[in-house]
């Protein structure tokens, strides 16, 4: 799916996390969490995972976490997409 | 549930609730909003900008998730209007309440803490980390607006006596010629000297959120808190990181609130390692050069007396069709 808008999905909650889209020519995807030394990886393939799932090849993706846990990560992430990718 | 607050009566408890806070209520504001518990306002934020201001919380609610709430859609809402950098001005003692939600202390200084959301500071300095080069380097921050021979003589004078130069230009969208044609003016007017890097200052250094006052052209003293913040922030965080021991600036000889920035500068950059050199300003036909007085004679349309004050790679863009729809813009219409 083609990323085609800015958009954001989350909170800043403790346990939850902001997720940021917004087009572009390449993926990148950039993390900032309070547990980055701790789970940084397991996010990062988490992310990349969901991406790879609704086929996102292109676009900025910035995760500003609080701690949240995969599940929300995923519930997150998938929300921007397909605010991002409709219409 | 955050709503916007529209009705007069919403206003009304947004000003009762800030002011019991011990804040201002300052308009103006892109977005205010709030949160309601049987129709009574407990929770309150506004964003003017990139800058969240005015979140209060009812003392009886604070703790929870109130604060989080407001600050969440104030950044939402910011988010879709385009705006994707957010900072907080508040108390130092409040610092910590926003770290926790992943804003990042940027400075503090006596009553005043910046704050940004996210690590965009640091994403910036990560940009720029090829430019970064050893030694004894030097920095000059400027608008360039347009980019004169008195830039090009402070630029030329200052590269001598560094192993490295950086030109920081003011990224700030309030000046006549738009960034990119700055940035271009400078990067063409300097490109013969080695030593020399052309970069941005994003919102970091003289930029509304740093030192708005630089924009406002006055000289009050909510002016002089915020030129410390702009100059702690350069001194603690930009220089270090290009190894930047000197800063250079041009006398002023005109500007009432430039000449107050030069005045700060002198007073808080040498205890953080590092010095400020005045050079006086370049002279042409019997007064200093400066942009202003380029603009001046641009409005008049006196391109004999710009070319007397500009470098050839200016006065040509100036004198391109795309140059000419800027400054014609401004004075004709």
């Amino acid at each position: 799916m083609k990323i085609t808008k800015k958009v954001q999905a989350g909170t800043l909650q403790s346990s939850d996390l902001m997720v940021f889209l917004e087009p572009a020519e390449t993926l990148s995807v950039t993390i900032e969490s309070t547990v980055l030394k701790q789970f940084g990886e397991l996010i990062r393939a988490k992310v990349e995972e969901v991406l790879a799932k609704h086929g996102v090849e292109a676009g900025e993706v910035r995760i500003i976490d609080r701690g949240a846990l995969d599940y929300a990560i995923e519930a997150r992430l998938e929300t921007a997409i397909l605010r991002a990718t409709e219409g | 549930m955050v709503t916007s607050l529209l009705t007069t009566d919403d206003l009304r408890q947004a000003q009762a609730l800030v002011a019991e806070s011990g804040l201002q209520f300052e308009p103006p504001y892109d977005d205010l909003v709030g949160v309601f518990e049987s129709g009574q306002l407990v929770a309150v934020g506004a964003r003017q900008g990139r800058v969240l201001k005015m979140l209060a919380v009812a003392p009886a609610h604070q703790g929870g998730s109130l604060l989080g709430e407001v600050v969440t859609d104030l950044v939402g809402r910011g988010y879709q209007e385009g705006v994707d950098s957010f900072f907080i001005f508040t108390s130092p003692a409040l610092a910590p309440s926003f770290e926790a939600f992943n804003f990042n202390l940027l400075v503090s200084s006596g009553k005043t803490a910046l704050l940004e959301y996210g690590d965009g500071l640091r994403r910036y300095l990560a940009r720029y980390q090829r430019q970064v080069l050893p030694g004894d380097n030097g920095a000059v921050v400027a608008n360039c607006n347009p980019f004169t021979l008195g830039h090009r003589y402070l630029i030329e004078r200052a590269a001598l006596s560094v192993d490295h130069l950086y030109v920081f230009v003011v990224r700030e969208e309030r000046s006549l010629f738009p960034f990119p044609a700055r940035l271009r003016m400078v990067q063409e007017g300097t490109c013969d000297l080695p030593n020399v890097t052309v970069l941005d200052t994003s919102w970091y250094a003289v930029s509304s959120i740093t030192f708005p006052t630089y924009f406002l052209k006055e000289g009050d003293p909510g002016g002089a808190i915020q030129m410390e913040l702009d100059l702690l922030l350069f001194g603690t965080r930009i220089a270090p990181h290009f190894h930047i021991k000197t800063r250079f600036v041009g006398r002023e000889p005109f500007c009432r609130t430039t000449a107050q920035y030069n005045a700060a500068m002198h007073s808080i950059l040498p205890p953080l390692g590092i010095e400020v050199q005045e050079i006086e300003r370049k002279s042409a036909i019997g007064a200093a050069i400066s942009a202003s007085r380029v603009r001046d004679l641009l409005v008049r349309g006196d391109l004999d007396g710009i070319a007397e004050l500009v470098p050839v790679s200016t006065l040509d863009f100036l004198l391109s069709s795309e140059g000419i729809k800027i400054w014609t813009k401004g004075g004709v219409t």
